[in-house]
Protein backbone atom coordinates (compact mmCIF):
# COMPACT_ATOMS: atom_id res chain seq x y z
CA UNK A 1 0.00 0.00 0.00
CA UNK A 2 1.45 3.39 -1.31
CA UNK A 3 3.03 5.17 1.71
CA UNK A 4 2.79 9.14 0.27
CA UNK A 5 1.43 10.74 3.82
CA UNK A 6 4.07 10.39 6.57
CA UNK A 7 6.87 12.40 6.36
CA UNK A 8 9.60 11.85 8.50
CA UNK A 9 9.53 13.84 11.94
CA UNK A 10 5.93 13.91 12.28
CA UNK A 11 5.84 11.76 15.46
CA UNK A 12 7.81 14.17 17.15
CA UNK A 13 8.52 13.42 21.22
CA UNK A 14 4.64 12.21 21.82
CA UNK A 15 2.84 15.16 20.02
CA UNK A 16 0.04 15.28 17.63
CA UNK A 17 0.90 13.99 14.48
CA UNK A 18 1.20 16.31 11.83
CA UNK A 19 0.20 13.97 8.56
CA UNK A 20 -3.01 12.14 8.18
CA UNK A 21 -3.82 14.11 5.13
CA UNK A 22 -5.91 17.44 4.36
CA UNK A 23 -8.79 15.65 3.58
CA UNK A 24 -9.46 13.15 6.03
CA UNK A 25 -7.70 15.16 8.85
CA UNK A 26 -8.47 14.47 12.26
CA UNK A 27 -7.07 13.07 15.95
CA UNK A 28 -4.67 10.56 14.74
CA UNK A 29 -2.38 9.38 17.04
CA UNK A 30 1.32 9.12 17.34
CA UNK A 31 3.45 6.17 18.01
CA UNK A 32 3.48 2.37 16.96
CA UNK A 33 -0.20 2.09 16.30
CA UNK A 34 -0.85 5.25 14.38
CA UNK A 35 -1.56 5.32 10.53
CA UNK A 36 -0.20 2.45 8.50
CA UNK A 37 0.59 0.93 12.47
CA UNK A 38 -3.07 -0.07 12.33
CA UNK A 39 -3.03 -2.42 9.88
CA UNK A 40 -0.18 -3.94 11.32
CA UNK A 41 -1.70 -3.94 14.53
CA UNK A 42 -5.37 -5.27 12.60
CA UNK A 43 -3.23 -8.44 10.93
CA UNK A 44 -1.13 -9.20 14.14
CA UNK A 45 -4.88 -9.16 15.23
CA UNK A 46 -6.49 -11.70 13.47
CA UNK A 47 -3.24 -13.97 13.54
CA UNK A 48 -3.68 -13.45 17.65
CA UNK A 49 -7.16 -14.73 17.03
CA UNK A 50 -6.25 -17.62 14.54
CA UNK A 51 -3.34 -18.91 16.41
CA UNK A 52 -4.85 -18.82 19.51
CA UNK A 53 -8.43 -20.52 18.64
CA UNK A 54 -6.71 -23.06 17.20
CA UNK A 55 -4.59 -24.11 19.81
CA UNK A 56 -7.27 -23.69 22.68
CA UNK A 57 -9.17 -26.18 20.51
CA UNK A 58 -6.00 -28.26 19.50
CA UNK A 59 -5.14 -28.13 23.84
CA UNK A 60 -8.41 -29.16 24.95
CA UNK A 61 -8.86 -31.99 22.74
CA UNK A 62 -6.21 -33.95 21.73
CA UNK A 63 -3.24 -32.12 23.67
CA UNK A 64 -1.65 -35.93 24.21
CA UNK A 65 -1.61 -36.96 20.33
CA UNK A 66 1.40 -34.06 19.96
CA UNK A 67 1.95 -32.27 22.79
CA UNK A 68 5.00 -30.69 21.01
CA UNK A 69 3.11 -28.98 18.39
CA UNK A 70 0.26 -27.83 20.40
CA UNK A 71 2.57 -26.57 23.14
CA UNK A 72 4.09 -24.53 19.86
CA UNK A 73 1.00 -24.03 18.92
CA UNK A 74 0.05 -22.00 21.94
CA UNK A 75 3.53 -20.17 22.40
CA UNK A 76 2.95 -18.96 19.18
CA UNK A 77 -0.39 -17.72 19.92
CA UNK A 78 1.01 -15.99 23.47
CA UNK A 79 3.75 -14.30 21.31
CA UNK A 80 0.96 -12.93 18.55
CA UNK A 81 -1.22 -11.65 21.62
CA UNK A 82 1.82 -10.04 23.27
CA UNK A 83 2.56 -8.28 19.54
CA UNK A 84 -0.30 -7.33 19.07
CA UNK A 85 -1.23 -5.40 22.35
CA UNK A 86 2.35 -3.55 22.30
CA UNK A 87 2.06 -2.62 18.79
CA UNK A 88 -0.88 -0.85 19.77
CA UNK A 89 -0.01 0.66 23.00
CA UNK A 90 2.92 3.48 23.42
CA UNK A 91 5.62 4.17 25.35
CA UNK A 92 8.99 2.92 25.48
CA UNK A 93 8.50 -0.29 27.21
CA UNK A 94 5.75 -1.20 24.89
CA UNK A 95 7.93 -0.21 21.95
CA UNK A 96 10.64 -2.49 23.40
CA UNK A 97 8.37 -5.76 24.25
CA UNK A 98 7.14 -5.38 20.23
CA UNK A 99 10.39 -5.48 19.25
CA UNK A 100 11.30 -8.69 21.60
CA UNK A 101 7.57 -10.42 20.07
CA UNK A 102 8.38 -9.71 16.96
CA UNK A 103 12.06 -11.06 17.25
CA UNK A 104 10.74 -13.99 18.80
CA UNK A 105 8.21 -14.99 16.10
CA UNK A 106 10.91 -14.72 13.27
CA UNK A 107 12.83 -17.32 15.37
CA UNK A 108 10.02 -19.23 16.20
CA UNK A 109 8.80 -19.23 12.29
CA UNK A 110 12.37 -20.06 11.20
CA UNK A 111 13.20 -22.63 13.69
CA UNK A 112 9.92 -24.46 13.69
CA UNK A 113 9.97 -24.24 9.78
CA UNK A 114 13.11 -25.95 9.20
CA UNK A 115 12.56 -28.17 12.01
CA UNK A 116 9.00 -29.21 10.62
CA UNK A 117 10.60 -30.16 7.26
CA UNK A 118 13.94 -31.69 8.10
CA UNK A 119 12.01 -34.11 11.31
CA UNK A 120 8.19 -34.24 10.35
CA UNK A 121 7.97 -36.86 13.19
CA UNK A 122 7.72 -34.29 15.59
CA UNK A 123 5.25 -32.44 14.46
CA UNK A 124 2.36 -35.00 13.55
CA UNK A 125 -0.12 -32.27 13.24
CA UNK A 126 0.29 -28.36 11.95
CA UNK A 127 1.01 -25.44 13.88
CA UNK A 128 1.06 -21.94 12.47
CA UNK A 129 4.66 -21.98 12.05
CA UNK A 130 4.88 -25.43 10.15
CA UNK A 131 6.72 -25.05 7.19
CA UNK A 132 7.47 -21.67 7.15
CA UNK A 133 3.31 -20.85 7.77
CA UNK A 134 2.51 -22.26 4.81
CA UNK A 135 -0.57 -23.00 5.56
CA UNK A 136 -1.22 -19.65 6.53
CA UNK A 137 0.27 -18.16 3.03
CA UNK A 138 3.10 -17.84 4.62
CA UNK A 139 2.22 -14.56 6.28
CA UNK A 140 3.72 -15.77 9.73
CA UNK A 141 6.60 -15.32 7.89
CA UNK A 142 6.35 -12.08 6.78
CA UNK A 143 4.55 -10.39 9.37
CA UNK A 144 7.58 -10.21 12.10
CA UNK A 145 10.10 -9.04 9.50
CA UNK A 146 7.02 -5.80 8.55
CA UNK A 147 6.75 -5.77 12.19
CA UNK A 148 10.20 -5.23 13.27
CA UNK A 149 10.79 -2.68 9.92
CA UNK A 150 8.26 -0.37 10.78
CA UNK A 151 9.10 -0.35 14.71
CA UNK A 152 12.24 0.55 13.09
CA UNK A 153 10.91 3.38 11.35
CA UNK A 154 8.78 4.32 14.13
CA UNK A 155 11.97 4.92 16.41
CA UNK A 156 13.68 6.85 13.70
CA UNK A 157 10.78 9.41 13.39
CA UNK A 158 11.73 9.95 16.94
CA UNK A 159 7.86 8.87 18.41
CA UNK A 160 8.38 5.28 18.29
CA UNK A 161 9.35 5.03 22.12
CA UNK A 162 6.42 7.54 23.09
CA UNK A 163 6.67 9.80 26.24
CA UNK A 164 10.20 10.88 26.36
CA UNK A 165 11.03 11.02 23.10
CA UNK A 166 14.44 8.80 23.14
CA UNK A 167 15.65 6.49 21.23
CA UNK A 168 15.38 2.76 22.59
CA UNK A 169 19.33 1.52 23.34
CA UNK A 170 19.14 -1.78 21.18
CA UNK A 171 16.02 -1.83 19.46
CA UNK A 172 17.33 -4.11 16.89
CA UNK A 173 17.22 -7.67 16.40
CA UNK B 1 -21.24 -25.35 3.98
CA UNK B 2 -21.20 -25.82 -0.17
CA UNK B 3 -24.07 -23.91 -0.39
CA UNK B 4 -24.91 -20.58 -2.25
CA UNK B 5 -24.26 -18.59 1.37
CA UNK B 6 -20.92 -19.39 1.57
CA UNK B 7 -20.10 -18.10 -2.33
CA UNK B 8 -22.29 -15.45 -1.29
CA UNK B 9 -20.13 -14.32 1.45
CA UNK B 10 -16.91 -14.51 0.07
CA UNK B 11 -17.64 -12.63 -3.16
CA UNK B 12 -19.18 -10.03 -0.72
CA UNK B 13 -16.21 -9.76 1.57
CA UNK B 14 -14.07 -9.34 -1.71
CA UNK B 15 -16.08 -6.73 -2.58
CA UNK B 16 -16.13 -5.03 0.71
CA UNK B 17 -12.29 -5.31 0.63
CA UNK B 18 -12.11 -3.60 -2.57
CA UNK B 19 -14.56 -0.93 -1.56
CA UNK B 20 -12.44 -0.16 1.39
CA UNK B 21 -9.49 -0.42 -1.09
CA UNK B 22 -10.46 2.20 -3.65
CA UNK B 23 -10.66 4.58 0.00
CA UNK B 24 -7.56 3.72 1.00
CA UNK B 25 -5.86 4.85 -2.05
CA UNK B 26 -7.93 7.77 -2.71
CA UNK B 27 -6.71 8.92 0.76
CA UNK B 28 -10.25 8.96 2.19
CA UNK B 29 -11.60 8.01 5.93
CA UNK B 30 -14.37 5.25 6.00
CA UNK B 31 -17.38 6.58 4.69
CA UNK B 32 -21.47 5.52 5.55
CA UNK B 33 -21.30 3.29 2.50
CA UNK B 34 -18.42 1.29 3.97
CA UNK B 35 -20.13 1.09 7.41
CA UNK B 36 -23.00 -0.09 5.94
CA UNK B 37 -21.12 -2.95 3.44
CA UNK B 38 -19.88 -4.16 6.92
CA UNK B 39 -23.06 -4.72 8.50
CA UNK B 40 -24.27 -6.20 5.53
CA UNK B 41 -21.37 -8.59 5.72
CA UNK B 42 -22.10 -9.22 9.57
CA UNK B 43 -25.29 -9.94 8.90
CA UNK B 44 -24.24 -12.88 6.40
CA UNK B 45 -22.22 -14.18 9.21
CA UNK B 46 -25.00 -14.57 11.37
CA UNK B 47 -27.33 -15.74 9.00
CA UNK B 48 -23.70 -18.56 7.93
CA UNK B 49 -23.11 -18.99 11.72
CA UNK B 50 -27.13 -19.86 12.46
CA UNK B 51 -27.16 -22.04 9.98
CA UNK B 52 -24.06 -23.71 10.86
CA UNK B 53 -24.88 -24.17 14.34
CA UNK B 54 -28.54 -25.53 13.12
CA UNK B 55 -26.26 -28.15 10.62
CA UNK B 56 -24.45 -29.20 13.65
CA UNK B 57 -26.75 -29.48 16.19
CA UNK B 58 -28.42 -32.14 13.32
CA UNK B 59 -25.77 -34.20 13.46
CA UNK B 60 -23.85 -32.97 10.28
CA UNK B 61 -20.75 -31.44 10.07
CA UNK B 62 -16.75 -32.50 10.01
CA UNK B 63 -14.98 -33.86 12.39
CA UNK B 64 -13.57 -30.99 13.97
CA UNK B 65 -16.46 -29.98 14.98
CA UNK B 66 -14.81 -27.16 17.87
CA UNK B 67 -12.12 -26.23 15.22
CA UNK B 68 -15.60 -25.61 12.86
CA UNK B 69 -17.48 -23.79 15.33
CA UNK B 70 -14.57 -21.32 16.30
CA UNK B 71 -14.01 -20.01 12.67
CA UNK B 72 -17.97 -19.67 12.68
CA UNK B 73 -17.76 -17.26 15.76
CA UNK B 74 -14.52 -16.29 14.74
CA UNK B 75 -15.29 -14.45 11.66
CA UNK B 76 -18.41 -12.70 13.50
CA UNK B 77 -15.68 -10.52 15.49
CA UNK B 78 -13.55 -8.87 12.59
CA UNK B 79 -16.02 -6.87 10.49
CA UNK B 80 -17.34 -5.45 14.14
CA UNK B 81 -13.62 -5.25 14.74
CA UNK B 82 -13.11 -3.17 11.88
CA UNK B 83 -16.02 -0.85 11.80
CA UNK B 84 -15.03 0.18 15.30
CA UNK B 85 -11.22 0.79 13.69
CA UNK B 86 -12.25 2.52 10.89
CA UNK B 87 -14.24 4.94 13.51
CA UNK B 88 -11.55 5.66 15.87
CA UNK B 89 -8.94 5.95 12.57
CA UNK B 90 -10.50 8.75 10.52
CA UNK B 91 -7.59 8.84 8.14
CA UNK B 92 -7.14 6.18 4.82
CA UNK B 93 -5.66 4.16 7.52
CA UNK B 94 -8.90 2.38 8.93
CA UNK B 95 -10.13 1.50 5.14
CA UNK B 96 -6.69 -0.18 5.66
CA UNK B 97 -7.71 -2.28 8.71
CA UNK B 98 -10.93 -3.04 6.62
CA UNK B 99 -9.26 -4.34 3.65
CA UNK B 100 -7.27 -6.87 6.12
CA UNK B 101 -9.88 -7.54 7.83
CA UNK B 102 -12.65 -7.90 4.69
CA UNK B 103 -9.93 -10.47 3.27
CA UNK B 104 -9.61 -12.35 6.48
CA UNK B 105 -13.18 -12.82 6.13
CA UNK B 106 -12.99 -14.27 3.31
CA UNK B 107 -10.18 -16.78 4.50
CA UNK B 108 -12.02 -17.77 7.20
CA UNK B 109 -15.00 -19.08 5.03
CA UNK B 110 -12.95 -21.01 2.47
CA UNK B 111 -11.74 -22.54 6.38
CA UNK B 112 -14.88 -23.05 6.88
CA UNK B 113 -15.39 -24.75 3.91
CA UNK B 114 -12.55 -26.73 3.59
CA UNK B 115 -13.24 -28.05 7.38
CA UNK B 116 -16.72 -29.02 6.10
CA UNK B 117 -15.90 -31.41 3.13
CA UNK B 118 -12.91 -32.39 4.81
CA UNK B 119 -10.17 -31.10 2.57
CA UNK B 120 -8.09 -29.17 5.25
CA UNK B 121 -6.90 -30.02 8.64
Amino acid sequence: MADRESPRGARAGGGARADAGARTGGAARPGTAGGPGRVLVAVYGIFALAAGARAGVQIATRFAEAPLAYGLSALAAAVYVVATVALALHGRTAFRVAVAACATELVGVLVVGTLSLTDPGAFPDETVWSAYGRGYGFVPLVLPVVGLLWLRRTARQGGGPGAGGGRPVGGGV
Amino acid sequence: MTNGLTIVIIVAALLVAGHALVAALRNRAMDLAQLISLGVLELLLAAQAVVGFVKLSGGEGPESTATFAGYLIGALVLPVAAAGWGLLERTRWGPGVIVVAALGVAVMIVRLDQLWSGTGG
